[in-house]
């Protein structure tokens, strides 16, 4: 059984997972990870019952100081440090946890249980004087930011104690706690009210959510990586998220913090390296990616640190993919019985097919091809037309039905009605996060930025191709493709599959009973996907459909709706899923209608 | 402020935009808007086609060279000083944010968010909700110098509540007001009354 230190607080020893409404998501997740026979950073949690305690007393319950000094003694007899003293100090992180996640709960504290003392003990356990001086900066900064909620300016690094609790006194207009106990009481209260803030009250009215559920505090040891020769700490995913490959992919930084991992300042190894210096690790990694990639039914991206030789795993979830690695792993998790087809035709949307079968370059055209001008490629596809230097320009151009692209030195809200004219957009100046950037990737268009200051002068009213994928403007218009689904394994079984399940028959043009469809070709309102359901509405005696905004998801719902037989696109994929899904909501809202 | 003004300045921010919109963002009666849009249309100042209204040149370059005698005040106004400096370095983090949402790391290859992680989506949305309280502080300074930057306030957190609400095109939808799209359009206004140029 778990540990209860009373009434308010439960620690977890890894012997069963207390029921998620009680402990929260984050505690739940810890407990699940436990139960799998992983080792996870030890964890107490304040109940949602002691959150319904306090905000119904407007105060601490009673009891519940006392509970959470045993559980913190408890966390220092299994870590071996000891909380807001040396030599070993002991840092913790707390979360909030609610039942379901929702916006507006507080964010995480990290590296509470630092101060003066403390500081030093840690300087000499990782002989790094300056990871410690900045691990109390940065606690400093977020325990004032979220907990004060105070807006205090960022700290300067080379200014003393003094100065940063100064600063801080400043901004949140009272003197700041020096002692972690008493930080730690401050921070679970936080929690508390922020199950009230009007972020999390909004949100639950809207969604029916109960006012009475209440969030969990859990409070974490933290681990460091940075102690010894056999510290570390890395990521890693159980198949290669760019792939597909299904072999685990990570990378392992030595004697490092988990930020020194995102920062992107370290150059991290390979897992490989890990696995000549720390064997047994290495296969305990690459047994738990196995379970963990099981239980969860999905590829799994997992954190984890290792200090002194132990392995502490931090979070698991489901990896986020590459559409090519989606593909194949959908295929592949439901081949190895981990999944059914029909899960698996879930796993990818019929975005991710259409960009990976959205028309290229010919590779042979690329081979002659001169480049105009190069820059970061920040909105993938290809465009090709005529370039315009002024946005009004290239409205009226593509009004009159000709092809153009929108070269600019930056864009601007200005420039708007431009871009969504344009085949494409390229501009001077700015990186992945500007304005054309941000717009193209919005409105689906082709763009590259930063080509560099006078770079688009010269090429106003010539006829380029844009590469939005590689960054490139080439003279010319050049020869594009089409790959087929039949190119792609894994897409042509996901195919067979969709087709055998869909409500709606897709049939490419070159079937004979694509002549038997209604063209809406013609029909402005049906090129519009948010009014091509009015259209289908008013055919009478259609069993299919081809042409305008048909293929779209709007297209085959609008035929689902109506009860047509077929629609004729191509490529068939993108609307075969769009049919599944379509069908599977109509399954799930039968299913809960049943239930009211 | 005159009305002129105004129309002038929200059709410089909404370029190719009817009367309801310039009235909603800068919190003007539409018929106001409409009345003064009518006057403007036959002193050549701005040009209307199928139901838009637009800045013509001349108006635009006039436009331009009234920032600086009008908004001395506002200027010079710390509280307003400050809340700008606020935004600047919010919008930082909003065009980091924004480009999260429409793109995801995948071992150092940017690929398109086609949002079917809702995790990821969600995460990213509380983190919108959290860059907003920092902006409603901004904007509560700029407002107590120049009152209508609360519509602006106003209409992000609307936007962001469609989000948080599962409508994920009021993120950046380049074609509604979304929270994108009025950030950028705060970011203007203000742009031209700093008399600043966009980095870019």
């Amino acid at each position: 059984m778990t540990i209860h230190f009373g009434e308010w607080t439960i620690g977890l020893n890894g012997e069963g997972a207390p029921a998620r409404e009680l402990i929260g998501g984050k505690a739940w997740s810890v407990a699940r990870m436990q139960e799998l026979g992983l080792n996870v950073p030890p964890a107490f949690v304040v109940t949602t019952r002691a959150c319904g305690a306090f905000l119904a007393g407007h105060a601490t319950p009673p009891g519940l100081e006392g509970e959470i000094a045993a559980a913190v003694a408890w966390l220092e007899e299994r870590t071996g440090r000891r909380f807001g003293g040396g030599p070993h100090p002991l840092l913790v992180s707390v979360r909030s946890g609610a039942p379901v996640s929702m916006p507006g709960m507080m964010d995480t504290v990290l590296n509470l249980g630092i101060n003066d003392e403390t500081e030093a003990a840690l300087a000499e356990e990782c002989s790094d004087l300056a990871f410690a001086r900045n691990t109390h900066r940065r606690f400093l900064e977020l325990y004032a930011h979220i907990v004060l909620k105070a807006h205090a300016p960022a700290l300067d690094d080379g200014a003393s104690l003094e100065a940063w609790h100064a600063t801080i006194a400043a901004a949140a207009g009272a003197e700041v706690s020096r002692e972690p106990r008493e930080q730690l009481r401050r921070a679970v209260r936080a929690v508390f009210e922020s199950w009230n803030s009007r972020r999390a009250r909004r949100y639950r009215q809207h969604h029916g959510i109960s006012d009475d559920l209440g969030t969990a505090v859990t409070i974490q040891a933290m681990v460091f990586g940075n102690l010894d020769a056999h510290s570390g700490t890395g990521v890693m995913f159980s198949r290669n998220p760019l792939t597909g490959e299904p072999t685990p992919y990570g990378e392992y930084l030595p004697r490092a913090q988990g930020e020194d991992v995102v920062s992107g300042k370290f150059t991290p190894e390979p897992l490989s390296a890990l696995a000549e210096e720390l064997p047994e690790t290495h296969a305990d990694l690459l047994a738990a990616a196995r379970t963990l990639e099981r239980a969860g039914r999905d590829v799994q991206d997992i954190e984890f640190t290792i200090e002194r030789g132990q392995l502490f795993f931090l979070q698991s979830r489901a990896a986020k993919l590459a559409p090519h690695a989606a593909a194949r792993i959908a295929v592949d998790l439901a081949r190895e019985g981990l999944i059914d087809e029909e899960a698996a035709l879930m796993r990818i949307t019929p975005d991710q097919v259409r960009i990976l079968l959205a028309p290229h370059i010919k590779r042979s055209a690329l081979h002659d091809a001169v480049t105009l001008a190069s820059g970061e490629g920040a909105s993938p596809g290809v465009g090709i037309g005529v370039v315009v230097r002024d946005s009004d320009e290239a409205e009226q151009r593509a009004h009159a039905r000709e092809a153009v692209i929108l070269a600019r030195p930056t864009t601007s809200p200005e420039d708007l009605h431009g871009m969504i004219a344009s085949r494409a957009v390229v501009t001077e100046q700015g990186g992945s996060t500007s304005h054309a950037a941000v717009v193209g990737r919005a409105l689906g268009l082709p763009c590259v930025v930063g080509c560099g200051k006078g770079s688009l002068e010269a090429l106003a009213g010539r006829t380029v191709t844009v590469d939005g994928q590689a960054g490139k403007v080439y003279e010319g218009a050049l020869a594009i493709e089409s790959p087929d689904a039949s190119d792609h394994q894994a897409l042509a079984t996901l195919g067979e599959w969709a087709a055998s399940r869909s409500p709606l028959r897709v049939s490419p043009p070159t079937s004979p009973e694509a002549r038997e469809a209604v063209d809406l070709s013609d029909n402005d309102a049906a090129a519009d996907p948010t009014r091509i359901g009015e259209v289908l509405r008013g055919l009478t005696g259609a069993r299919g459909a081809r042409g305008g905004a048909i293929a779209s998801d709007e297209g085959v719902c609008a035929a689902l709706a109506v009860g047509l037989e077929f629609i004729v696109a191509e490529p068939v994929l993108p609307p075969l899923l769009s049919a599944l899904r379509w069908k599977s909501e109509a399954a799930s809202s039968a299913d809960s209608n049943e239930r009211v | 402020m005159n009305e002129t003004h105004l129309v002038l300045h929200g059709l410089a921010i909404k370029k190719h935009a009817t009367p309801e919109s310039v009235a909603g963002i800068l919190g003007l009666d539409v018929s106001v808007v409409r009345t003064t849009l009518d006057k403007l249309v036959e002193a050549k100042r701005v040009v209307e086609a199928q139901g838009k209204y637009l800045l013509a040149p001349a108006a635009r370059m006039a436009l331009d060279t009234e920032y600086t005698p009008l908004y001395e005040d506002v200027r010079a106004n710390s509280a307003f000083a400050s809340g700008y400096e606020e935004f600047e370095r919010l919008n930082a983090t909003l065009k980091q944010l924004i480009t999260e949402w429409q793109t995801f790391d995948v071992r150092g290859h940017r690929v398109p968010n086609d949002h079917s992680n809702k995790d990821y989506d969600r995460k990213l949305i509380d983190r919108l909700g959290n860059l907003h309280e920092r902006a409603e502080r901004a904007l509560d300074r700029l407002a107590s110098a120049l009152p209508r930057f609360s519509i602006y306030r106003h209409k992000l957190g609307a936007a962001l509540e469609k989000a948080e609400d599962g409508e994920i095109a009021w993120v950046s939808d380049a074609k509604i007001e979304s929270y994108h799209t009025l950030w950028f359009e705060l970011h203007e206004d203000l742009l031209r009354l700093m008399r600043r140029e966009r980095d870019e």
